[in-house]
């Protein structure tokens, strides 16, 4: 029972957060918005069981990638970001859309027939440390060959670091020593 | 533990989802446009985990494993996404969308 309270609670300020990243004037009150979702999400994660997401989402999405957002953001702090308008005359567009996806989505998970047969499964295993570490290193016959793709997630973050180097170097040919010297 | 209903989390995971899309659409700032990604990222990843709460028999935890992969594909996102951010804005001096009009034909 307590349970569906705080999924409520949660949920509630999931979405909320979420709105107000739609609607908010500077991108900083956006970013904040964001970490609040990410966060009461990390909550709903430990409610349904899986306290490693929980806490992996909090580490690395609402701390690193959102660190790095606000950074970003900081760098950039122009005023002329204030120019730009909220919505323009396409927005009610966007927002149909928007809104005729998400009505869709819920449509078929509400008209599913047989919607008794789909329940959460009460002994569903615990997605601890140890039981996650299991799935992905394990070396049982249940492994879906995770490890390897475990492996090649390594070679797409060093991709994409090189990538963002090279991107936000000022000029491509310049040594990164001249660059860091403020040339 | 008492369980929370699969279709409410589904139903929550959507609401996210097109929240995001709108932000996506919506939106004339560039830093806008990359956290409605997040949003739509976040959304997922909720439905993994609802859907791996379901399984039954010899369940593995496969629905909880996939979102790790995706948490670190949302960080190579988005730290290739703000590079590029940081070099166009160079170029233009501007997070205006309109302003990257270029080839518009």
């Amino acid at each position: 029972m307590m349970g569906q309270v705080y999924f409520g609670i949660f949920a509630a300020v999931a979405v909320f957060c979420a709105l107000s990243v739609m609607f908010s004037r500077h991108p900083i009150n956006g970013a904040m918005a964001l970490i609040g979702t990410m966060v009461s999400l990390a909550g709903i994660y430990s409610l349904i069981a899986s306290p490693f997401l929980a806490t992996i989402q909090i580490l690395v999405y609402a701390g690193a990638i959102m660190m790095l957002v606000v950074f970003v953001i900081m760098v950039l702090n122009s005023a002329k970001e204030h120019t730009i308008p909220v919505v323009d005359g396409m927005g009610p567009l966007g927002l149909l859309s928007a809104a005729s996806l998400g009505a869709l989505f819920i449509r078929v998970f509400v008209g599913l027939d047989d919607k008794a047969s789909v329940k959460m499964n009460p002994q569903a295993p615990r997605g601890d440390v140890e039981a996650i570490s299991q799935t992905l290193f394990g070396s049982g016959t249940h492994t879906g060959g995770w490890a390897l793709l475990f492996l090649a997630i390594g070679l797409v973050l060093l991709t994409a670091i090189v990538g963002a180097v090279l991107l936000a170097k000022r000029h491509l040919d310049t040594p990164i020593a001249q660059t860091e010297g403020g040339h | 533990m008492d369980s929370i209903p699969l279709f409410q989390l589904q139903i929550l995971s959507a609401i996210l989802f097109a929240i995001g899309f709108g932000t996506v659409l919506i939106r004339r700032n560039l830093f806008f446009v990359l956290m409605g990604v997040e949003l739509m990222l976040n959304a997922a990843n909720l439905s993994f985990l609802a859907w791996s709460r379901v399984q039954s028999g010899a369940s593995t935890l496969e629905g909880q494993v996939a979102p790790l992969f995706s948490i670190a594909i949302a960080a190579a996102e988005a730290c290739v996404g703000l590079a590029m951010l940081l070099a166009v804005f160079r170029s233009r001096e501007s997070l205006d969308t309109d302003a990257f009009s270029r080839m518009k034909g």
